[in-house]
C-alpha cells in the first residue's frame, strides 16, 4: 500500500534520497542551532523505530514491550565492551543484536499466540519482566538504577582514513552508516515477497492464512527482526552516550517509540526517523521558550491524538501520499 | 511472619483492586482497554488533594476527585472515545495511550512535577495492633472504602436501568436502539463512571503513594496486571486479581525480594498464555 508494493518502480531513488539526507542532516541541524549529537540521537531512535515499523506499520502488531530488546542489546553490547570480552565494537554490536533477536524470538513465540489487546498486554508484561530483571536480580550485570558508565567509543582505520567516533561528527558518521545499512536491509525486506505477506497479514490475517501462508511463522520472523533492530539501536545508544542508561528498559521508552512511529508515519520505514526528529527537536526547541518549556510533551500528545484520529498515515505517510498525488496529476 | 505477609497481601491487594476497578468497568462494559486510566487516576488524585488540603475535609476531597474525573470522562467520551467504538483495538489502545499522556502533562503543567505530600486524615492516622503485627490504620480503612465502592458500582451496573441498557447494548446494540433507547448516552455514562472510579482510587491512594504527575504510568501497568490475572471485564475478577497480585508481591518479598515484581509479571504472562480470559473471566468478551 504505502511506499510501493513489490516491484514498484522507485528503483534506488529512496535509498539515494536517504543517503543524501544523512549527509546533509548535521548541517541542517546546524542551521537551527542544534548540535550534531542531537542528530545522532535521532538516528538511533529512527533505527529502533524501523523495527517497530516492521511489526506495527507493516504487520499490524502493536507491541508495548520493545524496550525489552533495546535494553537487552544495549546492556549486552555495553558489558562486552566495558569488560573487554570482545575487543571490536562492531563485534560487540553484532553479539548484542543477536542476543536481542534471540530474546525477541523467545518473547514472540509466546506473545504471538494471542492477538489484539491480549498481544499488546502480553508484550507489556514481558517488557516489565525484563525491566524488573534488569533492575534487581541482574544488577551485577546491569548496574541497576545507575546503569553502566564507561562504554568506550571506537576509532576505525579505513585504509588511509580514520573514523574517530570520539568526536561528535565521527560518532554521527558511524551511526549514520549503520542507520543506512539498517534502512537498506529493511527496505529490501518490505519490498520482497516476504514483505508482501506481512502486509497481507496486516490487512487480513484470515485471508493470508487461507491462501496458504504460515501466518504465525511470518509474524515470528517479523517480531524477531524488530527485536534485532531494537538491540542494535540499544547497543549504539550505550556507545554514543558512553553510558548505558537503565531507562532504556522502561515502559516509557516502549511507549515513546510507538508515539514516534505513529507521528512519523507507520508503514513507511522512514516515518520513525521523522517522528524521532519531531519529538527530539520539539523537546529541544520548546525548552528554550520559557512560556511553554513545560508543555512540549502535552503538545506532542495532542498531535499524536489528532494524527491517530484523522491522519493514520502520519507525517511521512501524508507527505508520500501528497507526492504521489502530485505525480499522478502531472 | 507468614500470617503478617498474608494480611499485607490482602491490604495491598484491595488497593490494587480499587486501582483496577475503573479499568475493568470500561473494559467489561464497553470492550475498550482504556490506557488513559493512569492519567485519570492522576487527575483524580490532584483534584482531591487540592480540595482536601484547601478545605481540610477528606469528604470534599472524595467529592472533588469523583466530580472532576466524571466531568473529564464525559468530555473525553464525547470528543474522542465515541469515534473509536468501531475502530480496531490497536487504534483504541493508541488513542487512549495518547490521552493518558495529555492528561498527565496537563496535571504537570498545572501542579508542576514536584512531589505532593497528601496527609493521612486525622481519624486514620494511627496504627493498629493485629496479632503480633502493627499495621497503619489508613491502609485498613482503604479496605473498607474499597468494599463500599465495589458495592455501589455493582449496584449501578446490575441493579439500575442504566446498567441494564448497557448490558443489553453489548449483546445487541442495534436492537436496543430500535427500542428507542439512546445507547450512545448510556455508553458515555459508563465511560464517565469508569473514569470517576479511577479518580476516586487516585485520591484514596494518594496518602499512601508519593503523588507525582506520572504516578499514572505505574498505576496503569499494575491495573492491567490485576485485570489480566482476575479476568478481563469481570467484576469479581478485579477483586480476585488484586488480591492474587497483592499476595504474589507480598509473599515473594519474604523469600526473594529481588524477584517480587518479576514474579508478578511472570504470573501475568502465564495467565495470558494459559487462560487469556483470566481466572474469573468469561470467554468471548472484549
Amino acid at each position: 500500500m504505502i511506499l510501493g508494493p513489490v516491484g514498484d518502480r522507485t528503483g534506488w531513488k529512496v535509498e539515494g534520497a536517504v543517503a543524501l539526507f544523512l549527509v546533509v542532516f548535521p548541517s541542517l541541524l546546524g542551521l537551527f542551532g542544534a548540535g550534531t549529537d542531537l542528530g545522532t540521537r535521532i538516528l538511533i531512535l529512527g533505527l529502533f523505530g524501523i523495527g517497530v515499523d516492521l511489526i506495527f506499520g507493516f504487520t499490524g502488531l502493536l507491541s508495548f514491550g520493545q524496550a525489552a530488546f533495546y535494553g537487552t542489546g544495549g546492556f549486552v553490547t555495553a558489558n562486552l565492551l566495558i569488560r573487554h570480552i570482545v575487543p571490536s565494537t562492531l563485534g560487540a554490536l553484532a553479539i548484542g543484536t543477536l542476543v536481542a533477536a534471540l530474546a525477541g524470538a523467545f518473547v514472540g513465540s509466546l506473545a504471538l499466540r494471542q492477538v489484539g489487546i491480549y498481544f499488546a498486554m502480553l508484550t507489556l508484561a514481558f517488557g516489565q519482566l525484563f525491566y524488573f530483571l534488569e533492575n534487581s536480580p541482574l544488577r551485577a550485570f546491569t548496574g541497576s538504577e545507575n546503569g553502566l558508565p564507561g562504554v568506550p567509543k571506537p576509532v576505525f582505520a579505513l585504509g588511509p582514513w580514520t573514523l574517530d567516533a570520539t568526536t561528535s561528527i565521527g560518532m554521527y558518521a558511524f551511526v549514520a552508516a549503520i542507520y543506512f545499512g539498517g534502512f537498506f536491509i529493511a527496505r529490501r525486506i518490505v519490498r520482497s515477497p516476504f514483505g508482501a505477506v506481512l502486509r497481507a497479514i496486516r490487512e487480513n490475517p484470515e485471508r493470508a492464512s487461507a491462501v496458504g501462508h504460515q501466518v504465525p511463522r511470518y509474524k515470528l520472523v517479523a517480531f524477531t527482526l524488530a527485536a534485532a533492530y531494537g538491540g542494535l539501536a540499544g547497543g549504539l545508544l550505550g556507545i554514543f552516550q558512553g553510558y548505558m542508561p537503565p531507562e532504556a528498559f522502561s515502559i516509557d521508552q516502549s511507549g515513546e517509540i510507538i508515539v514516534m512511529t505513529v507521528i512519523g508515519g507507520p508503514g513507511t520505514l522512514i516515518g520513525p526517523l521523522v517522528g524521532a526528529g519531531v519529538w527530539t527537536l520539539l523537546r529541544q526547541g520548546l525548552q528554550n521558550v520559557d512560556a511553554i518549556a513545560g508543555i512540549w510533551k502535552l503538545i506532542l500528545g495532542l498531535v499524536f491524538i489528532v494524527l491517530i484520529t484523522g491522519f493514520r498515515r502520519g507525517l511521512a505517510g501524508g507527505a508520500i501520499a501528497f507526492w504521489a498525488r502530485l505525480r499522478a496529476a502531472r | 511472619m507468614i500470617e503478617a505477609q498474608l494480611l499485607n497481601g490482602v491490604a495491598l491487594g484491595s488497593i490494587l483492586a480499587l486501582v483496577a476497578l475503573g479499568l475493568t468497568i470500561i473494559f467489561g462494559l464497553l470492550g475498550f482497554v482504556n490506557f488513559a486510566h493512569g492519567g485519570l487516576f492522576a487527575v483524580g488524585a490532584y483534584a482531591g488533594w487540592l480540595a482536601y488540603t484547601r478545605y481540610d475535609s477528606y469528604l470534599l476531597g472524595i467529592l472533588a476527585a469523583l466530580g472532576v474525573t466524571f466531568a473529564v470522562g464525559i468530555v473525553i467520551e464525547r470528543l474522542l472515545i465515541r469515534l473509536y467504538y468501531r475502530r480496531p483495538k490497536e487504534d483504541q489502545i493508541l488513542v487512549t495511550f495518547g490521552l493518558g499522556i495529555v492528561l498527565v502533562e496537563i496535571v504537570r503543567a498545572l501542579f508542576t512535577g514536584q512531589n505532593k505530600l497528601v496527609p493521612t486524615p486525622p481519624w486514620a492516622s494511627g496504627a493498629v495492633q493485629l496479632a503480633d503485627l502493627v499495621y497503619p490504620q489508613y491502609r485498613l480503612d482503604v479496605v473498607g472504602i474499597v468494599a463500599v465502592t465495589l458495592v455501589v458500582v455493582w449496584a449501578i451496573i446490575f441493579k439500575t436501568r442504566l446498567g441494564l441498557i448497557v448490558r443489553a447494548g453489548i449483546d445487541d446494540a442495534l436492537i436496543v436502539e430500535m427500542l428507542g433507547i439512546d445507547i450512545g448516552r448510556a455508553f458515555m455514562l459508563v465511560f464517565a463512571l469508569g473514569a470517576c472510579v479511577a479518580g476516586l482510587a487516585g485520591f484514596v491512594d494518594a496518602p499512601i503513594l508519593a503523588l507525582t504527575p506520572d504516578v499514572g504510568t505505574a498505576v496503569l501497568v499494575q491495573s492491567l496486571v490485576v485485570i489480566v490475572i482476575g479476568g478481563v471485564g469481570s467484576f469479581g475478577g478485579a477483586i480476585v486479581g488484586g488480591i492474587v497480585a497483592g499476595e504474589i508481591i507480598s509473599l515473594t518479598s519474604v523469600f526473594a525480594p529481588d524477584w517480587a515484581q518479576v514474579a508478578l509479571y511472570i504470573a501475568m504472562a502465564l495467565v495470558l498464555l494459559v487462560r487469556p480470559q483470566g481466572l474469573l473471566g468469561v470467554v468471548g468478551r472484549a
